[in-house]
Parts: structure tokens; C-alpha cells; sequence
């Protein structure tokens, strides 16, 4: 189980040369995710999404708040902890210069999965994604839905319980994007927890089960995506969206 | 933890040789070291036949005989008679080349270890050949004796410090320093691109999410720059023996010196490379590390590499000789071991002192930049 209390992490921003100003990019957020969840973040651009996802995966380090995985946290438990989450974003490069095979092999050697399950390990995900036929090329070789394929490959090495997918499906075709929803429902199946940020409204309330809606640093409206829409009155999570915020967004 | 820190030396390592530009620093820069050699005993050769009246203006301080005036002209000698007293400083102000003192029979030739001194010594060596020939000529003419009997009528000696190493001192001490910048600039590419341009890709945040310490991440890093570094050095000292082996054949300067170096200078140069990979490849990841883009990074190790070269340069122009305190300043130490070391006079202390502030500085270095590893203002900058 994840339990998220308070979470709250402040940035300095510069305004000109001498003039810097603090800001929350994330002020107070709380929720918890069980078992075989998809917890949806949803906000525009600069709600923060990425850093409060960031601060999960613990790549940032929270201003204040806890975040507890099963009751272990950062402070004490990093490296247990890291090794039962997958991290995926938009944004998420790979090893160019390595192979699909090598850049799987070496994420099994450092999630520590048994040496004479690797091979094996290796060749179910790629039989599972498709990846077959490109398992032995370089990365740098590969397209744009190949490459995240060999992302989601290397989520899938260890077997994580936790999941946190930002933004994941950005800027990806109809058939990429769809691999990693399909991806998404495979593991809900299995129990795992899954975080799930995207902007794309109607992508998350096809697939998530709980909605957290982000504005400027809060927490605007959480629950499942027919709650919302039932409380807000709407007819989808876009207009619940706009109805919370008054039409506008973080952006404007 | 070791297999993580394993791990990641792995991915280094792979990173590194299947990119085309690590590989080139790595390999093509010690290749300038034969051209180096080669190219400025070709240059020392060529000045040998430098104009004499470069290097013909010789002090004495007794007044030539008539025969000494004619062998004096026949070899172009312009002949500068000065009181003894006053020679040396004649020589200091440069009005002469060299200068020659005379007591009995004795004639002592007075110079410095420079390159017109050589020259205007090699001219007087055949001044006195001459002069004793027609002494010898005269004597056996005289007292129609053998020309064994003559032999010692006259003795020339040298007083010029190892006038016969300048050559080989010179190129020796270029190759080595530049040994020092080609691990330099061997360090900085690797460095730069595993720290920095795995920012600039965007990698640095799928790494960080893998349950890897940060000290694991920068050792593996730290350690596949040294290796980068210290191949270069190996190729670097093996391609100076193979080229000094080469010039000592080839070039008359040389005739006479052995340039080889001996087994256990050879071995004392391979360590002095190895701390000197580790030193640069630590100074190299931390500057690195904390810059927010590859072309940032390589701004800020350019200094470095002017840094490695120019006090071992200096000190070998203006002749700084290795010392305990030395032997603890970081760069000018390796350059003033390996002048010991080509020299034959190693000394143990220093080496060992070296080591230890090699040591002492990378532990410092990395423990700093390990710290740092954590922070958001180090990783997330820009």
C-alpha cells in the first residue's frame, strides 16, 4: 500500500537576475493507493504532476510530508524501496549506444532477479511486447514505438509492485499509447499499483479507478472518475475539470 | 552494493568504447607523441648546421700565437681576448659563446649547458684538434720523434654540465609532459559525457530511479574514466619508448646517449601514469558532474587541461628540481617525478608522497561531488 500525507515540496524561481521567489509546486497533497489500483494524477501543464510523481519515485526529495511504501520509507529504506518501483515517463531516455537484450540484462542485474532467471525473463517480456525481432539492436536504432516497448520491458524486468507512469503516453502514436494502456490493465490485473499522470482527461477515465485532480500545487477534487463527474455534474472529466477551476487553468 | 558499483563500471565501460569520439580521444591523441619525437629531433638536427657566426665569438684569456690566430681564422673562430677576470661576465652578457682559460699547458674550455654553448664547443674542440696536430707535427719535425711520444704535449678539458644530454633531456621531458596532456584530454571526453551528456540525454533520470547509491553511480563512473585515462597513458608511454628508441638511431644528436629507459623506470613511469589517470579522472567527474549541459561542462574543463601542462612546462624551462614540499603539489609533482625518473634519480619518498596527496585529493574530490549527487541543484539545475 502507498500512503502520501502532506506532501509538499518549494522551488526558487528567478524573476530577473537578483529577484528569486519561492514557490510550492506541490502544497499539501495526501492520498493512498491499494492493491491493484490505478490512481490517475490529472492537471494541466505545471500542476504538478511530475514533481509530486518525481518525489514518489524519490528522485526529488520532498520539502515536507511522508511517503511510506508498506510502511518503509525513503529516509531509512531507499534501496529496498526502489527496487519494487518501475519509473516511466515521457521523458525517460534510454541507453542508446547498449542493445535491447543488454539494456534489459543490465536492469535485471541491478534489480538483483536471479542470474539464471534473466535470459528466460528476458525473452517472455519480449515474446509479451513484441519485441522479438529487435530484442539484439541497439536502442539508437530502434523507432519511437520500439523504443518505448523496450521502456515499458524494462519496467517489467523485476516484477515491481509499484508503478509510476508520467505522462507515459505523451506525445506517442494511437497504437504506442495503446500498448501502454494495455500494459496498464495487464498489471492492474496482477495487483500491482499504478500511478498513473497524464493530461489526456478521457485516457484516465477509461482506465483509472481513482482520480486525484491537481491545480497549481493542490489537490482540487479527488475520487473515482464517476463521483466526480456525478459531484461536478458533468459529463466527463474535462468539463468536471474546468468546473472546478472556473474555466481556467494553471497555465493562463 | 559491490555488484551495483559492478554494474555500473560495466555500463561505463560499454558506454565508453561504442562511442566513436571516447574512442578517438582515447587512441588517436597518443599517436602525436612519434610525431612530437621525431619531429623535434628533426628540428634539433636541423639547427646543428646553424650559421657559425651564431655561435663562433670565443673568449680567451692569454694571447693567441700566430699559428693559433691562422687555425682560429680557417674555422671562421672570432677570436675575443678579455683578462680572466672579466671572461665570465663577458660570457654572462653574451659579448662571447664560450671562453677558454689557460694555465701551464692546460686549457680549460668554460660554458653552460645551452644549446650556443654547445655548438661554440663543439667549433673550439676542433680549434685545440687542430692546434695539437700542428704541435705534434712540430715537435716530431724538431726532434724526429714517434707520434705516441707526443701525444700528451697538451690536455684539453671540458667544464660543460652534461652538455653531451641537452638534446636528449629536451625531448624526453617534452614527450613526458606531453604523456600528462594526452590523459588530460583523454579524461575530459568521458568524463564529460558520462556525467553531463547523460543529463543533456535525459538518462540521468532512469538511473536514478534504479535502486543504486549514489556513490555507486560515481565510483562506476569515476572508475571508467580512469581506465579510459590510463590506456591512453599505456599507449602514450609505449609509443614514446618505441619513438625515443627510434630518434636515438636516427638522429646524430643522439650519438653516443642511450635514450632507453631502464626496467625500473619503466615501471615508475607506469605508476606515476596510473595516479595521474586517477587524480585527472576524479577532478574531471566532479567538475563535470555539477555542470548543467555537456557544452557547459567542456567550458569548465578546458582550464583543466592548460592546468595539467603549463607548471610542469615552467618548471622544467626554469629548471625546478623535486623536493619534499613539491612532491605534494598536485600536477607539478608527476612532471618533476618523471624528469626524476628519466633522469635516474628516483626518489622513493617523493613517490610515495605523491601518492598519498594523489590519494588524499581524489578521496576529498569524490566524497564532495558523492554528497552532492543527491542534490536537486547538482541533478535537476536547468
Amino acid at each position: 500500500m502507498l500512503k502520501v500525507k502532506d506532501l509538499k515540496k518549494k522551488f526558487i524561481r528567478y524573476n530577473s537576475k537578483k529577484q528569486k521567489e519561492e514557490f510550492y509546486a506541490d502544497n499539501g497533497i495526501s492520498f493512498e493507493a491499494k492493491e491493484g489500483e490505478i490512481i490517475g494524477v490529472l492537471g494541466p501543464n505545471g500542476a504538478g504532476k511530475t514533481t509530486l510523481l518525481r518525489m514518489i519515485a524519490g528522485i526529488l526529495e520532498p520539502t515536507s510530508g511522508t511517503i511510506e511504501f508498506d510502511g518503509l520509507n525513503y529516509s531509512k529504506n531507499e534501496i529496498e524501496i526502489k527496487k519494487n518501483i518501475a519509473y516511466l515517463s515521457g521523458n525517460t531516455k534510454i541507453y542508446n549506444t547498449l542493445s535491447t537484450y543488454e539494456l534489459l540484462k543490465m536492469c535485471a542485474e541491478i534489480y538483483e532477479v536471479k542470474k539464471e532467471n534473466i535470459d528466460s525473463r528476458i525473452k517472455e517480456i519480449a515474446k509479451t511486447l513484441n519485441m522479438e525481432s529487435f530484442l539484439y539492436n541497439r536502442i539508437a536504432n530502434l523507432s519511437t514505438g520500439q523504443t518505448q516497448r523496450v521502456n515499458i520491458a524494462r519496467c517489467l524486468i523485476h516484477d515491481p509492485k509499484y508503478y509510476i507512469l508520467d505522462e507515459a503516453t505523451s506525445g506517442l502514436d494511437i497504437i504506442s499509447s495503446q500498448v501502454i494502456l494495455d500494459f496498464m490493465k495487464e498489471e492492474k490485473k496482477k495487483g500491482k499499483i499504478i500511478l498513473y499522470s497524464t493530461h489526456y482527461m478521457e485516457e484516465a477515465e477509461n482506465i483509472c479507478d481513482y482520480v486525484i485532480m491537481i491545480n497549481k500545487g493542490v489537490i482540487i477534487k479527488e475520487g473515482t472518475p464517476e463521483k466526480i463527474r456525478k459531484e461536478t455534474k458533468t459529463t466527463n472529466l474535462r468539463d468536471a475539470f474546468f468546473a472546478l477551476i472556473g474555466g481556467k487553468s494553471n497555465e493562463e | 552494493m559491490k555488484n551495483n558499483l559492478w554494474n555500473m563500471l560495466k555500463k561505463e565501460i560499454r558506454e565508453m568504447f561504442r562511442d566513436k569520439k571516447s574512442l578517438s580521444m582515447m587512441l588517436i591523441i597518443p599517436v602525436m607523441i612519434p610525431l612530437l619525437v621525431i619531429g623535434m629531433s628533426a628540428l634539433f638536427e636541423s639547427q646543428m648546421n646553424k650559421p657559425v657566426e651564431q655561435y663562433n665569438k670565443i673568449g680567451f684569456s692569454y694571447e693567441l700565437s700566430e699559428v693559433e690566430k691562422e687555425i682560429a681564422k680557417e674555422l671562421q673562430i672570432d677570436v675575443f681576448i678579455i683578462e680572466e677576470k672579466n671572461l665570465e661576465q663577458a660570457y654572462k652578457e653574451k659579448t662571447i659563446d664560450l671562453y677558454v682559460t689557460k694555465e701551464g699547458s692546460n686549457y680549460v674550455i668554460h660554458g653552460d649547458d645551452n644549446e650556443t654553448t654547445s655548438y661554440a664547443a663543439s667549433l673550439t674542440d676542433s680549434f685545440f684538434a687542430s692546434y695539437k696536430e700542428y704541435l705534434q707535427e712540430k715537435y716530431l719535425q724538431e726532434n724526429n720523434m714517434k707520434a705516441e711520444d707526443v701525444i700528451a704535449i697538451i690536455t684539453v678539458e671540458k667544464d660543460i654540465k652534461e652538455v653531451e644530454n641537452f638534446y636528449a633531456n629536451y625531448i624526453i621531458n617534452y614527450a613526458f609532459l606531453f604523456i600528462i596532456m594526452a590523459i588530460t584530454v583523454s579524461a575530459t571526453y568521458p568524463a564529460t559525457d558520462a556525467t553531463a551528456g547523460e543529463k543533456e540525454r535525459g538518462t540521468l533520470e532512469t538511473l536514478l530511479t534504479f535502486p543504486i547509491r549514489s556513490k555507486d553511480i560515481i565510483i562506476g563512473k569515476f572508475l571508467s574514466v580512469s581506465l579510459s585515462s590510463m590506456i591512453t597513458g599505456a599507449i602514450s608511454l609505449l609509443l614514446t619508448i618505441v619513438s625515443l628508441m627510434v630518434a636515438n638511431n636516427m638522429f646524430q644528436i643522439y650519438k653516443g646517449i642511450n635514450l632507453m629507459l631502464s626496467l625500473e623506470s619503466t615501471l615508475f613511469a607506469c605508476f606515476v601514469i596510473i595516479a595521474y589517470s586517477l587524480l585527472i579522472s576524479g577532478l574531471c567527474i566532479a567538475i563535470a558532474s555539477r555542470s548543467k549541459s555537456f557544452k557547459e561542462a567542456q567550458s569548465a574543463l578546458t582550464p583543466l587541461t592548460f592546468i595539467s601542462f603549463f607548471p610542469g612546462m615552467i618548471a622544467f624551462m626554469i629548471n625546478v628540481e623535486s623536493s619534499t614540499i613539491l612532491a605534494l603539489v598536485p600536477f607539478l609533482n608527476f612532471t618533476l617525478l618523471f624528469t626524476d625518473i628519466t633522469a635516474g634519480t628516483i626518489n622513493y619518498l617523493h613517490i610515495l608522497l605523491m601518492f598519498f596527496s594523489t590519494i588524499a585529493i581524489i578521496t576529498i574530490v569524490l566524497g564532495v561531488i558523492i554528497k552532492q549527487y543527491k542534490s536537486e541543484q547538482v541533478l535537476f539545475s536547468n
